[in-house]
């Protein structure tokens, strides 16, 4: 399965492929994206390699969505947006497309042509309250992995990731047909 | 724009806000707002996580059974207005809601999605973030559109970004050392006010 070699962000990340750099941390990187979904669309990613949210650090989470914060700050007071949007796909099901965890920042405007809205779906009292029993239940181990005081010198680490790990992202790129 | 009031109505509004205290001014926002009512537990909801800065709760017309709305417990109406620690607090609450639904509700997949204003989608005038479960063939269509720019929209773009993030970089001293690909220098300005009129007349008018 394809590893942090052939990902196409890690390219970008190593500088092999061309990007359009707005940002850069020694955890964060910040890149237009040529053919966004409105103009000034961004990725925001870690420069470590991480298929999805369930991998990423907690305090490179802090970081990338913080980074992601200020970036639909700055579309907002300099491209004139009506809006922003920021926009995550984890998993082939949710629209992720790239095996590397990206958070999208995306300007809007009025009628822009991107549909974001849903229609409800209809649930009984008894559908809702099992769900709620059933997340209740797991989200009881819910603990963070404690901040650490920010580095500002990244040195980067090779990324190893275990059978385990790709095993999600593997398991949801077989049943493409 | 859906929701209009008239200009009457607005005048009167501003007016009467402008001479409220910031302190007054909060008060007013939380009490017009219905999600602050959910989170002091005067309006019932179905909470599934709880902490001393959010609380996620499962949305009533949901993209997809599971569909949870994970709220500051503080009022804010848009991202923009949280600090950097409420910010990152949130979003390791929502990786670990996330990573919960993949255990426990058979998700394959999740969405996280924040709105910022009614053009893109905003409801309410209480900051969340989405945290949607997904399947593989579950109705649900997101558009993202791939749209082209020339060259020259691109550079324009792209060294206004930076212009802005380079100044925001310089005016905190706790932040991160910032490699901005390009040179630019920008005077950093006043932080911007944290209650926009505009947001409350808004709310207002509609409800």
């Amino acid at each position: 399965m394809a590893g942090k070699e052939s990902c196409i962000v890690c390219q970008i990340i190593g500088n092999k492929i061309p990007s359009k750099r707005i940002y850069e941390d020694e955890l964060v990187m910040a890149v237009l994206d040529v053919n966004g979904a409105n103009p000034g669309h961004c990725f925001v990613m870690p420069k470590n390699h991480y298929p999805i949210i369930e991998h990423v650090p907690d305090v490179e989470i802090g970081r990338l969505f913080q980074v992601s914060n200020k970036i639909s700050s700055a579309i907002f007071e300099s491209l004139g947006a009506q809006g922003t949007n920021i926009f995550v796909a984890n998993g082939i099901p949710a629209g992720q497309t790239v095996a590397h965890f990206t958070i999208n920042v995306i300007p809007r405007k009025e009628n822009d042509g991107i549909n974001l809205q849903w229609q409800p779906k209809q649930l009984s009292e008894e559908e809702m309250s099992t769900v709620e029993l059933k997340l209740k239940e797991q989200t009881k181990n819910i603990g963070f992995e404690k901040e650490e005081k920010k580095p500002r010198i990244h040195v980067p680490k090779p990324v190893v990731l275990s059978d385990e790990e790709e095993e999600y992202f593997t398991r949801q790129m077989r049943r493409l047909p | 724009m859906a929701e209009q009031i008239s200009p009457e109505q607005l005048k009167a509004l501003q007016e009467k806000i402008k001479q409220m205290t910031p302190e007054e001014l909060k008060e007013f926002q939380k009490k017009q707002c219905v999600f602050c009512q959910i989170v002091a537990g005067k309006i019932q909801a179905k909470k599934v996580y709880e902490d001393d800065k959010v609380v996620a709760i499962l949305d009533i017309n949901p993209v997809n059974p599971g569909h949870v709305l994970l709220l500051t417990k503080e009022h804010y109406s848009i991202m923009p207005q949280l600090p950097d620690d409420e910010v990152a607090h949130v979003f390791m609450a929502a990786k670990a809601i996330s990573n919960s639904m993949l255990r426990s509700i058979d998700a394959q997949g999740t969405n996280i999605i924040v709105a910022n204003g009614i053009a893109a989608g905003q409801r309410a005038q209480h900051f969340m973030a989405h945290i949607i479960p997904r399947k593989q063939n579950d109705g649900v269509n997101f558009v993202l559109p791939q749209k082209t720019m020339d060259e020259k929209e691109i550079e324009a773009i792209s060294s206004k970004l930076i212009s802005v993030l380079s100044g925001a970089g310089e005016k905190e001293e706790e932040k991160p050392a910032i490699q901005i690909a390009q040179e630019a220098k920008k005077e950093s300005g006043e932080p911007k006010s944290g209650i926009d009129l505009d947001d409350i007349s808004r709310l207002l008018g509609v409800k």
